[in-house]
């Protein structure tokens, strides 16, 4: 079974690609397209990496992200933040919440790969 | 008034007009004798005098002193050393002699050197409109997101040859679909900006002041101290007498402040703008002696910001206390508040922004919200607690009041106050809901809002 990759993501037409580029990489991947399910979720079985939407129903990404790195057993998950929005104060409020890698759609398949692989070997350090 | 050529211009323009000095100084109110040892430079005029005596003569004081002169000069100095007239080899050290030469050309110069002033600064204020208008933001970001759909279903399409028939199919029809709604926004989109260019749609003056209050957080420090060190005894207490009352105080006391502040900003750049600036200055001025900020913040806690409350501690309007709580200070355990005002057609006329709170600019808000609900039940304060399609908590709280004269056969006219803060932040007023409270989904407005299924929705969204 392969590492397991939680994709936070409200568009289905943006999930469907995702789940199956994941899946063809060897990643086991689940979906939440709801911030606050999301959020349970990570909280109650921590994935390997997280991708995460800014802009979710009922809690932004931003949220999301403050409140995982807030709780004990989720500060160390690996966060790849993937969004419209690039503009430098995103990628500055994705730093500060603690994300681990930003990527702006639209993406290259390869790069969400990649990011994806890297970050799945363990959390780097910050290089938004 | 010191310029030793003072007289000398009253005594040419007189004499142009054919006047008489004994006529000029009774225009004046002085003396003919007097009047003429100013003609002749032995006496210094104070402004009051010069005033009357331009009055007199039919011109502006700016004109008898030469400060008209004198300003325009200092302007084509300014223009002599602009980058674009810079290797144009200006005469310098003749712009008196062409002022005094060629004083129609010279304005016409200055003219046009501030009209393309205006210009850059319009474009400037446009280019940063436009990169704030959530309107546009949103627009592009789900152009974005859509183009990220096409771009990677059709990169799989492209880099997988194993595919299976289903998943070729599905592919397919992401890109398929996903095209075909960006070329629907890309062409809202461009209709959008087609009408923002028809007019000044982008830049009333509506929006300009808007800005300016924006870009000072509805508060105005330098009104709050000037008010606070003028001391007025109010004498009577009906709310209208005390507005007047305060009025004449900021009139006579504290237009240099208000002056001072629309300079202060580059946002107001056309008059009419200046002028609601000037009167809603004015307002806050009238509301900060009314609503003295010492006491104001301590009653406004106590009193949990109830609007009516206070509006009765105070004795002034709803609609004052609403100004008051948006220009609160900042700080922990202190409620930030927006306001809405809307009439009875459900025209926004004035609005103060609250972070976290979209706000349509050029359309009408979403129709669900407590602002339009208010009329239906007037001087009844209507709470909604509000849920917007983010997530975004916000509690508005909203009463209409009646406006203008009444009396048995006089049509009754209604405007509606609403104030907004975050659910968070309502918990410390006396409008904070109970949990059981329902929670209703509204919008910003239809197109900004992406509840597609709403019963309410009147206008397509932006996909």
């Amino acid at each position: 079974m392969g590492k397991r990759v939680l994709v936070a993501e409200d568009e289905p037409n943006i999930i469907e690609p995702l789940t199956f580029l994941l899946g063809r990489a060897g990643f086991d991947v689940a979906v939440e397209t709801d911030g606050r399910a999301a959020l349970d979720a990570v909280l109650s079985d921590c994935p390997d990496v997280l991708i995460l939407d800014v802009m979710l129903p009922s809690m932004d990404g931003y949220e999301i992200l403050k409140r995982l790195r807030a709780d004990r057993t989720c500060a160390a998950l690996p966060v790849l933040m993937l969004t419209a929005k690039g503009q430098k104060e995103d990628r500055e409020t994705a730093l500060q919440n603690g994300a681990d890698l930003f990527i702006t759609k639209p993406f290259a398949n390869a790069e969400i790969i990649s990011a994806v692989e890297e970050l799945a070997k363990g959390r780097p350090s910050n290089r938004v | 008034m010191s310029s030793a050529i003072v007289g000398t211009r009253i005594r040419q323009h007189r004499r142009d007009l054919g006047e008489s000095q004994s006529n000029l100084a009774k225009l004046a109110g002085i003396s003919p004798s007097y009047l003429n040892l100013i003609e002749w430079n032995k006496r210094a005029v104070s402004i009051d005098l010069l005033k009357r005596i331009a009055a007199g003569l039919g011109v502006t004081a700016e004109t008898l002193d030469g400060s008209t002169e004198r300003g325009l000069h200092e302007t084509l100095l300014e223009i002599s050393q602009l980058q674009a007239v810079d290797s144009a080899g200006v005469e310098t050290g003749r712009t008196a002699e062409l002022i005094g030469r060629f004083p129609g050309w010279s304005r016409g110069i200055a003219a046009l050197a501030q009209a393309e002033r205006q210009a850059s600064r319009r474009a400037q204020t446009l280019s940063e409109r436009l990169s704030n208008d959530p309107f546009l933001n949103e627009a592009v970001h789900r152009m974005l997101t859509r183009i990220a759909a096409v771009r990677s279903a059709a990169d799989i399409l492209i880099e997988y040859d194993d595919l299976t028939a289903q998943e070729r199919k599905r592919f397919t029809a992401i890109a398929a679909e996903e095209s075909a709604i960006l070329s629907e926004t890309g062409e809202a989109l461009a209709n959008y900006l087609d009408k923002a260019e028809e007019g000044d749609r982008v830049l009333t003056p509506v929006d300009e002041v808007e800005a300016f209050f924006e870009q000072r957080k509805n508060r105005f420090g330098e009104l709050e101290q000037a008010s606070a060190g003028l001391e007025i005894t109010f004498t009577d207490s009906r709310p209208a007498a005390r507005v007047e009352q305060a009025r004449d105080l900021v009139n006579s006391r504290l237009q240099d402040t208000i002056e001072d502040l629309l300079r202060s900003e580059n946002v107001l750049e056309s008059a009419a703008a200046q002028k609601r600036a000037r009167s809603l200055l004015t307002d806050y001025a009238i509301g900060a002696l009314l609503m003295p900020a010492a006491t104001f913040a301590d009653q406004a806690r106590n009193a949990g910001y109830d609007v009516e409350a206070l509006a009765d501690t105070f004795s002034v309007g709803v609609e004052r206390v609403c100004h008051r709580l948006t220009a609160l200070p900042a700080g922990e355990d202190v409620p930030r508040f927006g306001y809405v005002q809307a009439n009875a057609a459900g025209t926004i006329v004035e609005m103060l922004r609250l972070d976290g709170l979209r706000l349509p600019r050029y359309a009408a808000a979403c129709p669900l919200w407590a602002l339009y609900r208010a009329q239906q039940s007037p001087e009844t304060v209507i709470r909604q607690r509000a849920v917007f399609p983010q997530g975004g908590r916000i509690v508005f709280v909203a009463r209409a009041r009646h406006v203008g004269l009444s009396g048995f056969g006089k049509p009754r006219h209604y405007v509606t106050d609403m104030i907004a803060m975050t659910e968070a932040d309502a918990r410390l007023t006396v409008y904070a809901p109970d949990s059981a409270a329902p929670v209703e989904e509204v919008g910003p407005s239809c197109r900004l809002c992406p509840r597609v299924n709403c019963a309410h929705r009147v206008e397509d969204p932006l996909t």
